[in-house]
C-alpha cells in the first residue's frame, strides 16, 4: 500500500470544514499555526484580471521525506502504506524536522511537548477508507486513496487528469497530486509556468521505483 | 603556593573559598542566575504554558485552564516554537560557542604541529577557554531540547542525522581534548612528548569531523537554500570560528598574558593569523552569496538583513578589523580587532541561523507567497524575536565560560605560560 491524496483545488471554497474535522477528529491542539492542515491562498491578477487560487495543504508524506532522515531518534518514521508519522514519546524537540520539511507541515504541539503533524488520519482507514478532511470537505476537493491499487479511485482519477505538485525541485517525491484544472492554458498562469505538469504513466515508474527501494524502511 | 600532584599534574591547594568564590567566580554566579531564571522561563512556557486541544473542549469545557488556553488560541501566540522559524537564538549561540571553542583547540594544535613555540608556551589557557566555549554551547543546546526524551537518542538512534552524530562526537571530543590539556599541563614530559604528535593529529583530525557534522547538521535541511547552496558549508564553518576564535585568543592574551614578555610577539603571531582568516572570509563573503538561491541573498543583501548584515557582520568582522591590523601597529589594535570579530561573528551566525529561516516556506509555485489564514497578509519575510528567557539563558552561558576558566585556573595556575614540549 502506499497511501496519497489528490486535490481538485478549483473546486475549493474556502469553508475550512476540513481544518475543523482536522482538528475535531484527531484532537490537534488548538491555535491559529497550530494545523495539521490548511488552506494556502495565493492572490494575482492576469491580465489586469484578479484572481485566487486555494491550494489546500498538508504534510505531503513524501517517499523522500527528509523529516525521516535528520531525525535523530526515528520519532519520525514511515509506516506501512508510505504515512509519515512521529512518535511524540521519541521527540527530543529538536525541531530538525521543521527545518527540513519544504512545507511547513509540521508544528509543536504543546500539549504533548513533540513536534505534531498529519497522519492520513491512519487511524480510521480501515473503518471509513478515507480521512476526516476528505469525509467533511463539501465541494469534493479530496480523494485519499492507495497509488498501488490500480482500481482505487484515485488511481483513476489520476489516468485522467494531469497534476503537479508543491516544490517538486525539493526531490522529497511528495504524495499530494493537484489536478490542473480543465482549462489548462489559464490555469497555467496562475500556478507558474515553471511548474511541471505529470500525466500517471509518465510518473508512476519513478514513483514505483523509489516506493519499491524505500519501502523496506517502512516500519510494518 | 602549594601544590599536590595527581597523575603527573601538579594541583594548587586552595580553598573552597578561594576556588568558588573569587572574583570571575562571583561574575559567572551572577550570569548563571541569569541563565537558571532563563530556564524557568522557557520551563513555563515549554511545560506549563495553558494548551487544550478540541477534544478538552468536548470533556470539559467549564475548566478555567481551558478558557486561558482557548482564549490564547484565538488572540494570542501559543506555545514556545514558532511554527516557521524553529530554530532561534538557542541555535545560534549553541554554534557560535562550539565551533569558536573547538576552533581555538583546532588552531592551537595547528599552531603546535607548526611548531609556533609561543603558542605552545600559552597553550593551556587557550585549550581551556576553548573546551569551556564548548561547554557553554553544550549548555545552551541542552536548554533548547525536550531533556525528557533524551533516552530515545541511545535507545532509538538515527545514525545518519547529524543531530544524532553529535551524540558520539562530544562523547568522544570532549575527554580527547581534555586528555590534551592533561598532557600540557602534566609533568611526566616523557609521556607527553611521545604522544604529542599522534594527539595533535588526531585532534585537528576530530575537529575537522566536528565541523563536517555541523555542516551536514544544516546542509540536510533541503528546504532551506540558504543552507543547503552556501559553497563548501563546512569550510565557510572552519574560516568563520577561526576569525572569532582568534579574537577569542587576542582577548585572552590581552587580559591573562599582558603583562609578560611574550605578549608582543603572541600579539603579532594573532595579528598575522587574524588578518590571514579575515582576508579569507570576505572573500568568500563575496563568492559564496553568488551561489546561494537568489530569494535568500536578496533579504540577507538587499532587505531586511541588509543592515545587520552589512553594519554589523562585515563592519565588524571584516572592514574594521582589516583596516586595524592590516599594518603591524600597536598590540592594543589587535586587541579592538578581537573584540570586534568576536560581536561580528556573533551577528554572522544570528544571520545564518535567522536568514535560513527567513524565506517562508509557502512560495510554492512561483507565484508569490501563500498565506496560512484568510484573513492574515502573505509575507516574504519571516522573522521573530527570541524569548527573553532565551536571551537570558545565552547571556548566562558566558558564566558556564568563566566558571568553567576559573576553576582550571584556579587548580592548575593556566594562565602562567609554560615550556611543554
Amino acid at each position: 500500500m502506499n497511501y496519497a491524496m489528490a486535490l481538485n483545488y478549483q473546486n475549493c471554497i474556502n469553508c475550512k470544514a476540513c481544518e475543523t474535522a482536522c482538528k475535531e477528529e484527531n484532537g490537534v491542539q488548538l491555535g491559529a499555526d497550530k494545523q495539521r492542515i490548511w488552506i494556502g491562498i495565493t492572490e494575482g491578477t492576469i491580465f489586469g484580471k484578479p484572481y485566487i487560487n486555494l491550494y489546500p495543504s498538508q504534510c505531503n508524506h513524501c517517499l523522500e521525506a527528509p523529516c525521516v532522515s535528520v531525525c535523530p531518534t526515528y520519532a519520525s518514521h514511515i509506516t506501512e502504506g508510505g504515512i509519515v508519522k512521529v512518535d511524540p514519546s521519541k521527540c527530543i524537540l529538536c525541531k530538525g524536522c521543521m527545518e527540513a520539511c519544504p512545507y511547513d507541515a509540521r508544528f509543536v504541539d504543546d500539549t504533548m511537548v513533540a513536534v505534531d503533524k498529519c497522519t492520513f488520519c491512519d487511524h480510521r482507514i480501515d473503518e471509513y477508507g478515507t480521512t476526516a478532511c476528505q469525509a467533511t470537505c463539501p465541494t469534493k476537493v479530496r480523494l485519499f486513496g492507495d497509488l498501488d491499487d490500480e482500481d482505487s479511485d484515485i488511481v483513476q482519477l489520476l489516468k485522467t487528469k494531469k497534476f503537479f505538485f508543491q516544490k517538486e525541485d525539493a526531490g522529497t517525491l511528495p504524495k499530494l497530486f493537484y489536478i490542473v484544472p480543465d482549462d489548462e492554458i489559464y490555469s497555467r498562469q496562475s500556478i507558474s509556468h515553471d511548474t511541471k505538469i505529470h500525466t500517471w504513466n509518465e510518473f508512476k515508474p519513478k514513483y514505483d521505483a523509489v516506493r519499491d527501494a524505500r519501502s523496506k524502511e517502512w516500519i510494518r | 603556593m602549594d601544590k599536590i600532584e595527581i597523575l603527573g599534574l601538579e594541583i594548587n591547594k586552595v580553598s573552597i573559598f578561594g576556588l568558588l568564590f573569587n572574583k570571575v567566580m562571583i561574575i559567572a554566579y551572577a550570569l548563571l542566575g541569569l541563565a537558571f531564571f532563563g530556564i524557568y522561563e522557557i520551563i513555563e512556557i515549554r511545560y506549563f504554558s495553558e494548551a487544550a486541544n478540541a477534544h478538552a473542549s468536548g470533556l470539559d469545557p467549564t475548566n478555567p485552564e481551558l478558557r486561558e488556553a482557548m482564549r490564547l488560541a484565538v488572540f494570542g501566540t501559543v506555545g514556545e516554537v514558532n511554527r516557521e522559524i524553529p530554530w532561534t537564538l538557542f541555535i545560534v549561540n549553541y554554534m557560535y560557542m562550539i565551533y569558536t571553542g573547538s576552533g581555538i583547540i583546532f588552531l592551537v594544535a595547528l599552531a603546535e604541529l607548526m611548531k609556533f613555540h609561543i603558542v605552545e608556551k600559552v597553550a593551556a589557557s587557550f585549550m581551556i577557554a576553548g573546551i569551556a566555549m564548548v561547554f557553554a554551547g553544550l549548555f545552551t543546546i541542552a536548554t533548547d531540547l525536550n531533556i525528557l526524551n533524551m533516552l530515545s537518542m541511545f535507545t532509538s538512534p538515527n545514525i545518519g542525522a547529524g543531530m544524532w552524530l553529535m551524540l558520539p562526537l562530544y562523547s568522544v571530543y570532549i575527554p580527547f581534548v581534555l586528555f590534551e590539556i592533561y598532557l600540557i599541563l602534566t609533568n611526566k614530559r616523557e609521556l607527553a612528548r611521545r604522544l604529542a604528535l599522534p594527539i595533535l593529529v588526531m585532534s585537528i583530525g576530530v575537529d575537522l569531523v566536528e565541523y563536517y557534522i555541523q555542516a551536514k547538521l544544516f546542509s540536510m535541511n533541503t528546504a532551506r537554500h540558504l543552507w543547503t547552496e552556501f559553497p563548501g558549508l563546512m569550510f565557510y564553518f572552519i574560516i568563520s570560528a577561526f576569525v572569532s576564535s582568534l579574537g577569542i585568543m587576542g582577548v585572552i592574551t590581552f587580559l591573562v598574558h599582558k603583562g609578560k614578555l611574550e605578549y608582543k610577539e603572541l600579539m603579532g603571531l594573532i595579528r598575522k593569523a587574524m588578518l590571514f582568516f579575515v582576508s579569507a572570509l570576505a572573500l568568500y563573503e563575496v563568492f559564496a552569496y553568488m551561489a546561494v538561491d537568489k530569494d535568500w541573498t536578496l533579504i540577507i543583501l538587499f532587505g531586511e538583513f541588509k543592515t545587520m548584515y552589512f553594519g554589523g557582520y562585515i563592519l565588524l568582522t571584516l572592514a574594521l578589523p582589516f583596516l586595524l591590523i592590516f599594518r603591524e601597529g600597536k598590540p592594543f589594535l589587535t586587541v579592538l580587532a578581537s573584540v570586534f570579530v568576536i560581536i561580528g561573528g556573533y551577528i554572522g551566525r544570528y544571520i545564518f541561523v535567522y536568514g535560513g529561516n527567513a524565506n517562508p516556506m509557502t512560495d510554492r509555485f512561483g507565484t508569490g507567497y501563500e498565506k496560512y489564514d484568510f484573513y492574515s497578509v502573505a509575507s516574504n519575510f519571516n522573522y521573530a524575536h527570541p524569548h527573553l528567557g532565551e536571551i537570558f539563558i545565552v547571556v548566562g552561558s558566558i558564566g558556564v565560560i568563566l566558571a568553567v576558566y576559573s576553576l582550571f585556573d584556579s587548580l592548575f595556575s593556566i594562565g602562567k605560560l609554560k615550556d611543554n614540549h
